[in-house]
């Protein structure tokens, strides 16, 4: 199918009055709990998560809330790192470093102002290359065999670890424990119960939503708790407006950073913080004469440009191959799941009204974005007024809500708690959660494909080696898993290695 | 030290899984490989690392804020299934927040009041509103 006819069919589905309005809905609140420091695009689409299958929307209508919230908390996390020198997310940490400055020498404004423009620009330019990129891709996917599948999980692995600041071998205990997690239940291909230990209500397996809401809600409100963020909202301060000039000049730091963050975003395992660390280093060294880290706009819109790049380029191969780039995106795959739907190839020829519905929607959640981040921003920096008192207990009331609403069960409630004091304690000894999520959420692909694999070849290992392009993805994975051994990446300090 | 620690978890827990995927009897051969052979693979990854973690351990930074505070959220959240059914949401809730919120450092009256609110909110909005049933408790509001 040509893309733009596609496309036109996709705003079909996008523009009827319901998903408009929940397009808005997932904009408008992506932004704003974006917006309050220690929650990021990872713990928004786990919050909402379970009230979408509780409210029993249509599929298409989920994910346009969900990739709404996701690609709306790009927008709301610069607020606070603009403000108050406190990022959101590890995505985030570079646009506090011209940012904050900005909004100290009273043009805090003007600060908001272009990193919103910088996000439009990312976000849409991204959604324009997704719309042209993502057939030709699927038709890439659809020579795979379940042997380039086994091989392509395996090098998501493996380059999570290589990009993961702390030590690559914690990343790799973290997807076997994801992996572990995923085999509690019973056993698809022949009924036997595993990892259940007798208990029924293990019988069918860790609940997504539970999971996700442990490791991103319950969890993050513990540190939350233990060690107060604090700081000092600025503020958006009466110093001169953006000027039509400023934009002008910012605008060949927007479309580098746009190209490196897509980039970025599509390759599996590297997501928003690395592209928006790789986006301010690289302007950094093209056009810095000793202002940046001083209050240079360039400074602040590159970086956020390519965030928002960078998260709409790492749903494409979710979308397309069904394979996510990053934690969020993870989420959303377990999300087409719960629906039955199987992202990849597939999708965009068996249910073109989800694939194509939630691309058009992308296109109306920009400008819904740009339109709510311009004029209206004061309002969300008010939020950063709230205290924690009443906003953080809201939302572990929430969580707990959702969870409750979905399965019904208050068993289920203390499942949801013990993940959460699970992926506590991980933290604290430095295991990431996102690669143990995003194994949580491929386990069953990787799985089934594995098994599909040696049952061609009758148990043959060496099937999985068999395929040019098997053999250039475990290689491309031998490479990743090597690199960091020789030489350690280079990002920012700051950037922990956590691919939103 | 700490990775050290860690390292033998993780491997005693890879150890566990492989014996376990061991047990595993199936009555009938659907596909040559079996539900063993996965979970096998899985637990010998964690083995192996973590007998990585436990031979090269790097330095951890535990840092500890004030964890009574997050000790306390956790107690809460234990506790508050076990009353939601029999005292219902808007109850259990506003013990929840209320306690949730003195761990962030709110003074008492304020988080009492803010704890009912934000119960009673989340009750109107998700049963009322989205028609999501939530416990009613004795009071059957």
């Amino acid at each position: 199918m040509d893309a733009f006819a596609a496309l036109l069919t996709g705003f079909q589905v996008a523009l009827t009055p319901l998903n408009l309005a929940v397009a808005f809905a997932g904009v408008a609140l992506g932004t704003a709990i974006g917006a309050l420091p220690g929650i990021g695009p990872i713990n928004a689409v786990a919050l909402l998560l379970p009230l979408c299958f509780a409210l029993k929307l249509p599929p298409e209508t989920a994910l346009i809330l969900l990739a709404g919230l996701y690609y709306g908390s790009g927008y709301g996390g610069r607020i606070s790192s603009i403000l108050l020198n406190i990022p959101g997310d590890p995505g985030l940490v570079m646009t506090t470093l011209d940012g904050y400055p900005l909004a100290k020498s009273g043009r805090g404004a003007a600060a908001l102002a272009i990193s919103g423009i910088g996000s439009f620009v990312g976000g849409t330019s991204a959604v324009i290359l997704m719309t042209f990129l993502a057939v030709p891709l699927t038709r890439l996917a659809l020579s795979f065999g379940p042997a380039d599948y086994v091989a392509l999980m395996v090098l998501s692995f493996a380059l999570l670890g290589t990009m993961s600041e702390g030590k690559a071998v914690k990343t790799w205990i973290a997807v076997a424990l994801g992996l572990l997690l995923a085999m509690v239940g019973i056993d698809g291909g022949t009924g036997v119960e595993r990892f259940t230990f007798g208990s029924l209500e293990l019988l069918g397996g860790i609940d997504f939503t539970s999971l996700t809401i442990g490791l991103f809600a319950v969890a993050e409100i513990l540190f939350l708790a233990e060690g107060m963020i604090s700081g000092v909202v600025s503020r958006t301060g009466s110093g001169a407006r953006l000027t039509f000039r400023e934009i002008i000049y910012c605008i060949p730091a927007m479309l580098r950073a746009t190209g490196l963050g897509f980039f970025l975003g599509v390759l599996p395992g590297t997501g928003a913080s690395v592209a928006s660390a790789m986006a301010y280093t690289a302007e950094k060294r093209i056009s810095d004469k000793g202002t940046f880290g001083k209050g240079d706009m360039r400074g602040l819109a590159a970086p956020e440009t390519a965030d928002n790049a960078a998260q709409t380029g790492s749903m494409v191969p979710m979308l397309a191959l069904g394979i996510p780039g990053s934690g969020t995106t993870a989420v959303m795959l377990g999300a087409f799941m719960m629906y039955s739907i199987t992202p990849g190839p597939l999708l965009f020829t068996q249910r073109p009204e989800v694939a194509w519905g939630l691309i058009a929607s992308m296109y109306i959640g920009n400008l819904m974005l740009l339109v709510l981040n311009l004029p209206l921003v004061g309002l969300f920096a008010r939020l950063l007024l709230v205290p924690a008192w009443i906003l953080y207990p809201g939302i572990l009331a929430l969580s707990y809500a959702g969870v409750y609403a979905v399965s019904n069960s208050a068993f289920e409630l203390i499942i949801t708690t013990g993940i959460g004091v699970l992926a506590y304690i991980l933290r604290k000894v430095g295991i990431p959660l996102i690669p143990l999520m995003l194994a949580f959420v491929l386990a069953r692909l990787l799985e089934d494909n594995f098994r599909r694999a040696l049952s061609l070849s009758d148990g043959g290992y060496e099937i999985l080696f068999s395929t040019p392009t098997s053999i250039v993805l475990w290689l491309l994975a031998i490479v990743a898993i090597g690199l960091p051994l020789i030489r350690k990446p280079k990002l920012h300090p700051a950037v922990i290695g956590e691919a939103g | 030290m700490v990775d050290r620690l860690v390292g033998l978890i993780c491997a005693l827990l890879g150890a566990g899984a492989i014996w376990h995927a061991q047990t595993l009897h199936v009555p009938f051969a659907a596909d040559p490989v079996g539900p063993r052979v996965f979970p096998t693979i899985t637990g010998g990854v964690l083995i192996l690392g973590g007998c990585i973690l436990m031979l090269r351990p790097g330095p951890v930074a535990m840092e500890f804020g004030t964890w009574p505070r997050a000790l306390a959220v956790l107690v809460a959240s234990l506790i508050y299934p076990l009353l939601l059914l029999p005292i219902g949401f808007i109850a259990a809730t506003a013990m929840l927040c209320f306690v949730a919120a003195l761990a962030f450092h709110a003074r008492p009256l304020p988080a009492a009041v803010s704890a009912v609110g934000t119960a009673i909110v989340f009750f109107v909005l998700l049963d009322k509103m989205l028609d999501l049933p939530l416990p009613r408790g004795p009071l059957g509001i």
